[in-house]
């Protein structure tokens, strides 16, 4: 009977709480300072197009398989 | 992930883009098929690069003038290269004066625009343990990486939000397309079928429940606890954070080198400010057919 509740509680879930839940999402935030951050990327090519020929500057493309300030 | 901690961790290569180039980042899988300027545009970079074939990958990092002239191009990690190929870049670029490109209607099938009225919100996903040591520094970056997406809300899912319900469809949209392991790239979602069970309730506020989701072949799962907060506000939400927290198991094509067996996967979500460019990135889950994900 033992055995069988220890399986169970391995089984099922033990539930966040509230303090688990604020470290987690705190350690789930990324930091600000970053480095890769503090460049001023945008999404758009053609709004990247648009500036660069404002601002007589050449464009730099990140391009990559998934959306690179995503998951890749 | 690892351009990021290597790459573009480089202090030069950052002041470099911060101040002498405009910088882009995208999902080619989208530029190198629209038929809209967005498109055009960037084939016409990067079929002058060594990956022509626009039906396949074209993933790589271009340095291109606005006429759309490529000065250089590099798909291989390594911050002294890039920094080279910036340097020589800024020698080599011959200043014209160039008309902006008028944006004009974008390709449809590939348009991905927030739904009006909804909401947009970040989601990060973390490996909380069970690598093993690696002394190789790039799968070190992989093992403390911190994953990045957006969910999207509709605006039927607002209102209902703030009147204190949660509807199926987000609760589904949640669990199939956002309680996933995508800290090594692209990962693979789950099929509506992987959802075994999925109880989260919104009651005076507080988001509780718990998730089971399971491939059929039993390769791959996510069994987890999920805590959070919702906040109105003159009818609009003004807070949304969540946490997942469980075991998690298998990996994808894309995402290969997880633990072995079980390990303890994060994921978080909180409202975003809209101040990042990043919060306008489409979710990963449109990828390939936006209504799958929306509806």
């Amino acid at each position: 009977m033992t055995l069988s509740l220890w399986s169970l509680m391995m089984l099922i879930p033990s539930g966040l709480t509230v303090d688990e839940f604020e470290t987690l999402h705190a350690q789930l935030q990324p930091a600000e300072d970053e480095a890769w951050r503090t460049i001023p990327w945008k999404v758009s090519l053609v709004e990247a197009q648009a500036a660069a020929a404002r601002e007589r500057k050449p464009i730099f493309i990140w391009a990559m398989d998934g959306h690179p300030l995503g998951c890749t | 992930m690892l351009d990021r901690a290597s790459t573009f961790a480089d202090p030069t290569i950052v002041s470099l883009l911060q101040t002498k180039f405009v910088p882009v980042a995208i999902d080619q899988f989208y530029q190198r098929q629209q038929k809209d300027a967005e498109g055009d545009f960037y084939r016409r970079i990067a079929s002058q690069g060594p990956r022509k074939n626009v039906n396949g990958t074209t993933q790589g990092l271009y340095i291109a003038t606005a006429e759309g002239k490529l000065l250089a191009f590099n798909n291989n990690r390594g911050p002294e290269r890039i920094r080279r190929l910036l340097e020589q870049s800024l020698k080599d670029i011959q200043q014209v004066s160039v008309t902006p490109i008028e944006p004009g209607a974008a390709d449809p099938r590939f348009a991905r625009t927030p739904p009006q009225g909804g909401l947009v919100v970040r989601v990060t996903a973390k490996v909380l343990g069970g690598y093993e040591e690696a002394d190789d520094q790039w799968q070190q970056i992989f093992q403390s990486a911190l994953a990045r997406d957006n969910l999207w809300i509709r605006k039927d899912e607002h209102e209902a939000l703030v009147r204190g319900e949660l509807l199926d469809s987000l609760k589904r949209r949640i669990a199939q397309f956002h309680l996933i392991d995508n800290t090594r790239g692209e990962p693979p979602l789950w099929d509506a079928a992987d959802i075994r069970k999925l109880d989260l309730k919104l009651d005076g506020g507080k988001l509780t429940g718990t998730v089971q989701l399971e491939t059929k072949s039993g390769d791959r799962g996510y069994h987890a606890d999920l805590f959070g907060f919702v906040e109105t506000n003159n009818g609009r939400v003004v807070r949304l954070d969540l946490v997942a927290k469980g075991m998690f198991w298998g990996d994808g094509t894309y995402t290969r080198g997880a633990p072995k067996g079980r390990f303890p996967l994060a994921v978080a979500f909180t409202l975003a400010t809209g101040e990042d460019e990043a919060d306008r990135v489409p979710p990963q889950g449109t990828k390939g057919w936006l209504p799958s994900y929306i509806r």
